[in-house]
């Protein structure tokens, strides 16, 4: 295994664990599997598109330095986290506060989230068309060399913008109140409603932070593929697979899903007779396989028991 | 100081088509300690979530300090919980239910809900660990690894953290051991109260004899009434 496929595993990694953990920590703290994911996503990347459009020119007219390439990056991604936010609260609003506390919420909301997934897909297919658009490279198309190995500049920059933004949410989820009333409520929401902890409230953050990761996976993972309307379905599926591998719920168990399903779709691409067209089929076999013997997923093997 | 804290009158509950608590009559002054002993599955914990308004559906009126928490509904058992947390009721849920997977620390912390409760958390804990002084060194440790006895003092450590005015504690002995059973009781009594007010369900009355300020039985889901010390202690 040579260093640029490990370089491309773990950039298909860090796009999957974003999606990964927002479902995962979604279904752990307010029991909700977002199918909405898949229209986040699309949304966010069009969001993406169209603010990197508008402002490049003015951003190109006053620099074309790097410090102008690092200002059109950062408002990029803003555009995306933000715009991907703005729709988590809208899933909100319409999959989550009128029917919580209703019987069978897990079901019904199951069924309203993916009614705003296909919604939102056909809405972004009328406003904008099926054409494809190409977000600015906006990370460069360079490639530089690390300790001898060669490596591309935009899956570099991808990697270590998901180990740092993550990093920062997981910090964020140990250190904080709200991050402590979110853990509170994944554990035993029961137990929150006691603390005083209302999961409505606890929900709005939520669902705005997990809207803003899917976001910024919709950012990265245009600067490889292109953005349409129905963009999202694939990593929507990819993500929800993962978040199931790892154990829905368990966030380092999504982040081992997500390594393993990255290098699983990179060493799959480059076996001579498997080849791209077999990814799918290779991965859904190895997460039935995983699932098969360990029906939690992987997140029971990491979680500390009582000794 | 007024009369009464908390004042329920003809309350019933229960769970779909099972009904649980019959026509439940009963109020609490401030200073009172007040046990509610009565055998397992006889509505004591179904009461406390009534209260809480946790539980199936429930109708009747349930006076906390002159405002009403209880009412007739049918739907959205938790949904009014926090609001009637924050007016001031510090339940500890039966057994373990509670975070395992955070510190004692943090655990403690989640009972600080309100705003000045918050900033004045540290001295808070350190309260909590005088009164429990072996959570004192446990404090980093997850609470899903402690013992029974130790999660009941976590437990109890997080409804003293609040502002609450009543404390209902729900079997505070539950699957405990004799000797660990004694310390928790021990410690619940020696809480001072000050105006606030605490109810304590038990199944064994001897634990509680001539430890609380009134006794009242439970049976088949209705109050039977003041039971007075058994002198078994």
């Amino acid at each position: 295994m040579d260093a640029t496929l490990v370089i491309y595993a773990l950039y298909l990694a860090a796009i999957y664990a974003l999606m990964a953990i927002g479902i995962s920590l979604v279904w752990s703290s307010i029991g909700m599997v977002n199918m909405a994911y898949g229209a986040t996503f699309a949304v966010a990347g069009y969001a993406a598109y169209f603010a990197a459009d508008s402002i490049a020119p003015a951003i190109r007219s006053w620099s074309t330095g790097v410090d102008g390439m690092v200002l059109l990056a950062v408002l990029t991604v803003m555009a995306g986290m933000i715009a991907g936010a703005l729709f988590g609260i809208l899933v909100y609003l319409v999959a989550f506060l009128p029917i919580h506390d209703k019987p069978n919420f897990a079901v019904r909301s199951l069924i309203v989230t993916l009614a705003i997934n296909l919604a939102a897909v056909q809405a972004l297919l009328f406003a904008f068309g099926p054409q494809q658009k190409a977000l600015p490279r906006i990370f460069g198309v360079g490639r530089f060399n690390l300790l001898g190995t060669p490596m591309r500049l935009d899956q570099a920059i991808t990697i270590l913008t998901t180990i740092v933004l993550l990093g920062l949410v997981l910090l964020w989820l140990r250190i904080s109140r709200r991050g402590l009333e979110i853990r509170a409520v994944m554990q035993n929401s029961e137990g929150a409603a006691l603390c005083g902890i209302s999961t409505r409230w606890t929900a709005l953050p939520v669902m705005m932070l997990t809207g803003s990761l899917a976001g910024l996976a919709a950012v990265l993972l245009s600067q490889s593929i292109f953005v349409n309307p129905s963009a999202g379905t694939t990593p929507l599926i990819k993500g929800l697979t993962i978040a199931l591998l790892g154990g829905l719920g368990s966030v380092p168990g999504a982040v081992l899903g997500a390594i393993l399903v990255g290098f699983l779709e990179a060493i799959t691409g480059i076996i001579p007779f498997l080849g791209q067209r077999y990814v799918l089929v290779v991965q859904f076999a190895f997460i039935v396989l995983v699932l098969l013997i360990r029906p939690r997923g992987l997140g029971g093997l990491l979680d500390e028991t009582r000794e | 100081m007024s009369g009464t804290l908390l004042a329920v009158r003809g309350l019933s509950a229960g769970y779909g088509p099972l009904r649980v608590l019959h026509d439940i009559d009963f109020s609490i002054a401030p200073g009172e300690r007040l046990a509610i002993v009565g055998l397992n599955g006889h509505g004591k914990t179904t009461l406390f979530r009534a209260i809480m308004q946790l539980v199936g559906w429930q109708r009747g009126s349930i006076l906390f300090d002159g405002k009403e928490i209880g009412g007739t509904r049918s739907l959205g058992e938790g949904r009014y919980t926090p609001g009637i947390v924050r007016l001031g009721i510090a339940m500890t849920p039966q057994g373990d239910a509670i975070f395992p997977g955070l510190t004692v620390r943090e655990h403690l912390d989640c009972g600080a809900h309100a705003k000045t409760a918050w900033r004045d958390r540290t001295r808070r804990r350190e309260r909590v660990y005088q009164l429990f002084p072996q959570l004192d060194e446990l404090q980093g440790a997850l609470v899903g690894k402690l013992s029974g006895g130790e999660r009941r003092m976590v437990s109890i450590g997080r409804a003293l953290m609040s502002d609450a005015r009543l404390y209902l504690i729900d079997e505070p002995t539950l699957g405990l051991a004799p000797k660990v059973s004694k310390r928790v009781i021990e410690a619940l009594v020696n809480i001072p109260l000050e105006g606030k007010a605490m109810v304590i369900t038990e199944q064994n009355v001897a634990l509680l004899s001539g430890a609380v300020s009134r006794m009242m039985g439970m049976h088949a889901g209705r109050l039977r009434g003041e039971v007075g010390h058994v002198g078994l202690a």
